[in-house]
Parts: structure tokens; C-alpha cells; sequence
């Protein structure tokens, strides 16, 4: 096994690196829009602007390849700051909240607004609370930092497996949006899209583990970031003649307001029998963009913002990447970055519901029914719109509009009649940031099941380290293909369902082993053992994962095992036996923020014990696998 | 009291500007929510506040916390190293 000593420096062309590739994608866009002009067919341009980025991300997967186990595992501890934000973001946020978050917004409006709070405030409990102690730590997991904490091979195991239940469902969460955005716009079928998709993957996560899940998934940030940039500012100077979406969005709230009542939209009162999260199929529009708690009620919004400010703090796949960078401040740093890209693009989305929820009311609902605008019949053939005069009145209604959830920031570039590159800008934008996230949790999924659970099961380590992680990568991706064949799985729901878990399982577990050092193996293990059962139960009882109410339930059942999982964690942690001499130490040396990481020490010592030479400086005893 | 002054009181001022970080964001997020129907009635760059408030303003304040949350805390950790050399 191969130690690192060289220093964490970074590659000081990586500037120009991702300028050439952010020059690249701004020429591609540039260069098809020209082709656009000239008459060249729609189908070739969507097949370049899709199939361009991702043999970019492909050739960036082979450039960063490697068989280290420090680069495969942590990128070799020297990625810096803002790269790491950049693909904290695109994890936190990933394909779901592109496309069903802004769907969302575009439903419900202002009661919507809690998922893309709790994100941001999430990322900023995590880095608080979490981030720089695991940097400390140096774990290449989340299951191994239990099991080096608490100096217990079953605590790792069953930390690897209880996050398989919101790794999984992320994952399948971000393959089917991707999915989805490469049968609307390429000539394949869902079945197809889904393995190339599974297949791009599991080349970018076994290549260059890590280190190629940050290389590309830096790049897929940048082509998302542009995308996303490039239409909704073109729409907001269309609209607005200001390129500020952020903030002319607000103008255009008052002329939204009277074209909802003309449509005939009226406020609506919360219905607690039904979830109120919007479906993706085509569904009608129902509640004012303005209007608080229509929807959900303030009890409801506050537990929704709090159970994802609680699960992303703790979500598996956002942790993993805390070992990345080259100190504790740089860590912090990056989670600084991570907040305030993810707070830009929450800011950003619901400029992107008002405008298109302002233009299919005025271009539509406000049209003689015979007399529809010529993108609706686009917007029809691509079904990501569906309008009929049902009642005969001559004109649609808002009942009569109907549209897909996920497809809402899709349609916002031909409902306003910009060319029909910039469609395909935006689906390239959000296939990029979902196979970024999807990424991210694969690679997250196949490191614990080879790290935490093969390894700690088969203990004669018949396949090498990172032979089991190809293995377990490769099968994760395979599985999650199969899955996505076979069920019908919502984005959305699963989602909020893997956050719920994430919050539940591992947020008061996480709290009691950083900031508790009384916290015992026990303690620890009956507080992941009560969230984790209490969700379980939820989703048995709401009708299987992702197919349940998902609210209003799913969060205060999330937040219930929130409470129990801490009451159970200390009073066990009490009255069982007292924490090891070892495991103090262990947790008063995660809190030092001075030296490096505990785990490349012990790694140190033992490469040192093995070559028979000096033993490193005496640190708690964890183990180098 | 440990013999270890310079780390507990760095152990301390942590917990206490963790404490102080998120309590200060989670509590402006609830007053918002409970408020914001009320805070509606007011206008702020065109929006209605509430609204404003959910939509933007608690995100512009969590990075501004978050960033000063750095400072700070490396302040803190800067201190402690220099107290542990010093001995």
C-alpha cells in the first residue's frame, strides 16, 4: 500500500483548465446557435449539445484515473476550496432540484420554498457542526469514521448499511431525471438512456474514484452553472430589458397575480388528507404563486425545512467529501462556497417558475382557445404541456393547463420563444448537474459497501481494495439501472424520502460522536438504530420507499426519529459502560484543529511499522484498512 | 480545570460560537416563517416581505454567516496554536 508524503499541492493549471472548458462550452453554444440559423435540423443539434459534454466528461473520468488508494478515495487531500463547493452544490441540489424543485415552485409558489431553504441552511449545519472534525478525522466514509471513532468493526458495518436506503434512492433519484431529459431530447428509449447513463457513471466513479467523481463533476458544474445562467437571463431581459432574474422576477409577480385570477385561480386552503408535493405527471395548476400556506401549512413548511436542513447536514454522499482538501480551514472554506452556490441557484429557481408559470397563463389561459401560440403545439409534440377547451367556454382555464412537474424548466425556453438552442443549453445544464450528483452517490454507495461491509465481512481481503470497489461501484450502478427498468420511481419523493432517512439516521448519531466524547459505541449505535427503525416504519406504513405521502408525514416522522435517536444515544451512552480510554483520546484529537488528518497518521505509523523503520508520533490507535 | 487551559478554552469558545452561528440562522428562520404572512403586507424591491424574506433574504443571511463563521473560527483555532506553542 502506498503512503503519501509528497506535499498537497494543487495543480496550479487547474484555473486554466476549467476556463478552457467553460470557453469550450460557451463556443459549442455559440458556434450551434449559428448552425441554428442556417438551417441545420433540431435533432443534430440536441444530439452535439448533449452527446459534446458528455464525451468532455468521459475524457476528463480517463484523464484523472488512478489506482492510488488516497487519490481513489479522497482525491489526495489537495482539492481546493472552490472545486470542492462546486461539487458540494451540485450534490446537495443535483438534477432534482433543477427540474422538480423548480416544478415545485411553479405548483405551490411560495410554500415551495422550504425545500431550497432547508438545502442552503443544511449545508451551513453540516459545515458547522460536522465538516471540520471529519476532515480532522480523515475517514475515507462515513461508516469508517464511526468505526475509527468508536473503535468498532459492527458499528462501521452497520453504518455501511444503514446508508444504503438514502444513497440508493439519491442515486436513483438523479439517474432518472437524467434519464428522462435524454428521452425528450435524443432519439432513445427510457430503458436505454437509464444504462448509458448507469454505464457513464460507473466508468467516472471506477476510473478515478474520487478524484474523477471531482474532476468531472467540477466540469458538469460549470456546463450546469451556464446553462442555467445563459437561459434564465436571456428570459429575464426579454421579459424585464434587466439580465437580474433574481431580482425582476418580483415585477413580474403583480401581472402573474392578475393572470392567475383571470385563469381563474383563487387562494386554496391546506388539505391535510392529501400530500400537497405536486405529481409528475401533467397536472393542472392550483394555487396562487403569492399565497402563504396554501398549501402546506406553517407547521408543515417549518418541519419540511427542517427535516432537509437536518438531512443535508448529515447526507452520506455531501460528508465523504469532507476528507478532500487540503486543511480543515480549506474544508470549511469549500463548504462556504458549497452554501452560497447552492443559495445562488435556490434564489434562481423560483425566478424560473414565475416567468414560465407568467408566460403559459398570458400565452395560454389568456388565448382564445383556437387561437394558441405556435410553441404550444412544440411544447405538445415534446409533451411537456397538455391544453383543452374541456368545459367549451372557448378559452383554457387553469384547470385546463396541464403540465408536467419535472419538465417546467425544460419548456421555459421555447414557451418564450428564444431559439431552440437554448433548449437544449438547458437540458444539457440539467443532465449535467444530475449526472454530477448521481456520481456523487454512487461513488458514495460502492466505497461503503466495499469499505465498510465487504471488508469487514470478509476479513482474509480476498479481492484488493480498490478491486472491491470497482466491484461494489459497478453493482451499485447495475442495481440502480435494474430498479429504474422495473419501478416507477418519483425524483421528488424518493428525494425528500433519502434526506428524511439521512436526517433521521444520522444526524443525532453524528452530533453525539463529535461533540459528546461520553458518547459510547452503544450510545451511538441505539441512536442510528431508533432513527433508522422510526423511517422505516414511515415508509412501510406510507406504501414503500418513494411511494408514500411523503408529506406531511415523512418529515415529522424524520424529525421524531431525530429526538428518539438522541434521547436513546445519551441515555444509553449513560448507563452502559463508560467510553475507552482510546476513544477519548480519539475524540479530543478530532478536535485539535492543528496537525494531519488521524487517519493518514496511523496510516504513516503502520507503512512505518511494516518497513521495520521509526514509528510515526504517538496518536489513538485506529486501524490503517 | 484540566491542565490543558488553551485547549478548553478553545473547546468552549467553539461550542459556544456553533451554538450561537446556528441558533442565530434557525431562529430567523422560524421568526420568518411565523411572521411572514403578516410581513407580507409590506413590500421590499417589489416583492412582498414574507416572501422576500423565505425566497431570498435567509439565504443571503446563512452565506454571510457562514463566511463570518470562518473568520471567526479560524481566529479561534489560530489562538489556540499560538497558545499551545507558547506552552
Amino acid at each position: 500500500m502506498s503512503v503519501h508524503s509528497r506535499p498537497r499541492t494543487s495543480n496550479p493549471h487547474l484555473g486554466a483548465y476549467y476556463g478552457i472548458i467553460t470557453s469550450a462550452f460557451v463556443s459549442l453554444i455559440l458556434m450551434l446557435a449559428m448552425f441554428e440559423q442556417l438551417g441545420v435540423r433540431q435533432t443534430l443539434l440536441a444530439e452535439i449539445m448533449l452527446l459534446a459534454p458528455l464525451a468532455l466528461y468521459l475524457l476528463i473520468a480517463v484523464g484523472s484515473r488512478t489506482l492510488n488508494v488516497e487519490d481513489f478515495f479522497c482525491s489526495g487531500r489537495r482539492v481546493p476550496p472552490l472545486f470542492n463547493g462546486f461539487v458540494l452544490a451540485a450534490t446537495a441540489v443535483g438534477g432534482v432540484g433543477v427540474l422538480a424543485y423548480t416544478g415545485t415552485v411553479f405548483f405551490l409558489g411560495f410554500d415551495a420554498l422550504a425545500i431550497g431553504l432547508g438545502w442552503t441552511a443544511g449545508m451551513l449545519i453540516g459545515g458547522v457542526l460536522f465538516v471540520p472534525y471529519l476532515r480532522k478525522a480523515g475517514s475515507y466514509t462515513l461508516p469508517t469514521f464511526f468505526g475509527h471513532r468508536f473503535r468498532s468493526r459492527t458499528v462501521r458495518m452497520t453504518v455501511g448499511v444503514m446508508l444504503l436506503p438514502p444513497a440508493a434512492l439519491l442515486l436513483a433519484a438523479e439517474m432518472k431525471v437524467a434519464a428522462l431529459i435524454a428521452v425528450l431530447f435524443l432519439p432513445v428509449s427510457f430503458s436505454l438512456s437509464v444504462i448509458m447513463i448507469a454505464v457513464l457513471i460507473a466508468i467516472t466513479a471506477i476510473l478515478g474514484g474520487m478524484r474523477s467523481v471531482t474532476w468531472t463533476g467540477s466540469a458538469e458544474f460549470i456546463v450546469g452553472a451556464i446553462g442555467l445562467v445563459v437561459v434564465v437571463t436571456t428570459v429575464s431581459i426579454m421579459l424585464t430589458n434587466i439580465p437580474a432574474p433574481q431580482l425582476t422576477y418580483a415585477e413580474m409577480l403583480s401581472p402573474l397575480h392578475d393572470a392567475e385570477i383571470t385563469a381563474g385561480l383563487t387562494p386554496v386552503q391546506p388539505d391535510v388528507a392529501a400530500s400537497p408535493l405536486p405529481a409528475p405527471a401533467p397536472t393542472a395548476s392550483s394555487k396562487p404563486f403569492q399565497q402563504s400556506f396554501g398549501s402546506l401549512r406553517e407547521l408543515d413548511f417549518a418541519t419540511l425545512f427542517l427535516c432537509l436542513a437536518l438531512g443535508t447536514a448529515s447526507l452520506p454522499s455531501l460528508l465523504t467529501r469532507s476528507g478532500v482538501t487540503r486543511s480543515i480551514s480549506d474544508q470549511r472554506r469549500s463548504t462556504a462556497w458549497g452554501v452560497m452556490l447552492v443559495a445562488l441557484f435556490v434564489m434562481t429557481a423560483p425566478a424560473m417558475a414565475a416567468f414560465a408559470k407568467l408566460i403559459l397563463f398570458k400565452g395560454i389561459t389568456l388565448a382564445p382557445a383556437s387561437d394558441l401560440p405556435s410553441w404550444f403545439t412544440a411544447l405538445s409534440q415534446q409533451h411537456l404541456i397538455q391544453a383543452g377547451d374541456a368545459n367549451g367556454d372557448g378559452a383554457i382555464g387553469a384547470q385546463e393547463l396541464l403540465v408536467p412537474r419535472d419538465g417546467i424548466a425544460l419548456a421555459l425556453p421555447a414557451a418564450a420563444e428564444l431559439p431552440y438552442v437554448l433548449s437544449v443549453v438547458m437540458a444539457a445544464a440539467a443532465i449535467a448537474i444530475a449526472l454530477s450528483a448521481a456520481t456523487s452517490h454512487l461513488f458514495t454507495l460502492g466505497a461503503s459497501l466495499a469499505e465498510d461491509v465487504y471488508r469487514v465481512l470478509d476479513r482474509r481481503q480476498t479481492l484488493p481494495r480498490l478491486g472491491a470497489a470497482w466491484a461494489a461501484i459497478a453493482a451499485a450502478a447495475l442495481a440502480a439501472a435494474m430498479f429504474l427498468v422495473i419501478a416507477d420511481v418519483d425524483p421528488l419523493r424518493a428525494a425528500l424520502t433519502a434526506f428524511a432517512f439521512a436526517a433521521s439516521t444520522f444526524f443525532p448519531a453524528l452530533l453525539l460522536a463529535i461533540w459528546w466524547p461520553r458518547c459510547t459505541v452503544a450510545g451511538a449505535l441505539a441512536a442510528m438504530g431508533m432513527g433508522f427503525g422510526v423511517m422505516v416504519v414511515e415508509v412501510v406504513l406510507g406504501g414503500g420507499f418513494a411511494a408514500g405521502q411523503t408529506m406531511p408525514t415523512t418529515p415529522v416522522a424524520s424529525l421524531a426519529g431525530i429526538a428518539l435517536g438522541l434521547v436513546a444515544g445519551v441515555a444509553i451512552s449513560l448507563y452502559w459502560r463508560t467510553s475507552s480510554k482510546a476513544e477519548l483520546t480519539y475524540c479530543e484529537d478530532m478536535r485539535n484543529p492543528d496537525g494531519e488528518a488521524i487517519y493518514d497518521r496511523a496510516q504513516q505509523r503502520a507503512a512505518a511499522a511494516a518497513a521495520g523503520g521509526p514509528s510515526a508520533p504517538a496518536v489513538p490507535a485506529v486501524s490503517a484498512s | 480545570m484540566s491542565d490543558r487551559p488553551a485547549r478548553d478554552r478553545h473547546q468552549l469558545r467553539t461550542l459556544l460560537l456553533a451554538i450561537a452561528i446556528l441558533s442565530t440562522v434557525l431562529l430567523a428562520a422560524f421568526l420568518a416563517i411565523g411572521a411572514a404572512t403578516w410581513l407580507n403586507q409590506y413590500g421590499f424591491l417589489h416583492f412582498p416581505l414574507g416572501f422576500y424574506l423565505l425566497a431570498q433574504g435567509l439565504l443571503i443571511f446563512s452565506v454571510v454567516a457562514t463566511f463570518s463563521f470562518i473568520r471567526l473560527q479560524d481566529r479561534l483555532d489560530q489562538t489556540r496554536s499560538e497558545n499551545e506553542e507558547l506552552g
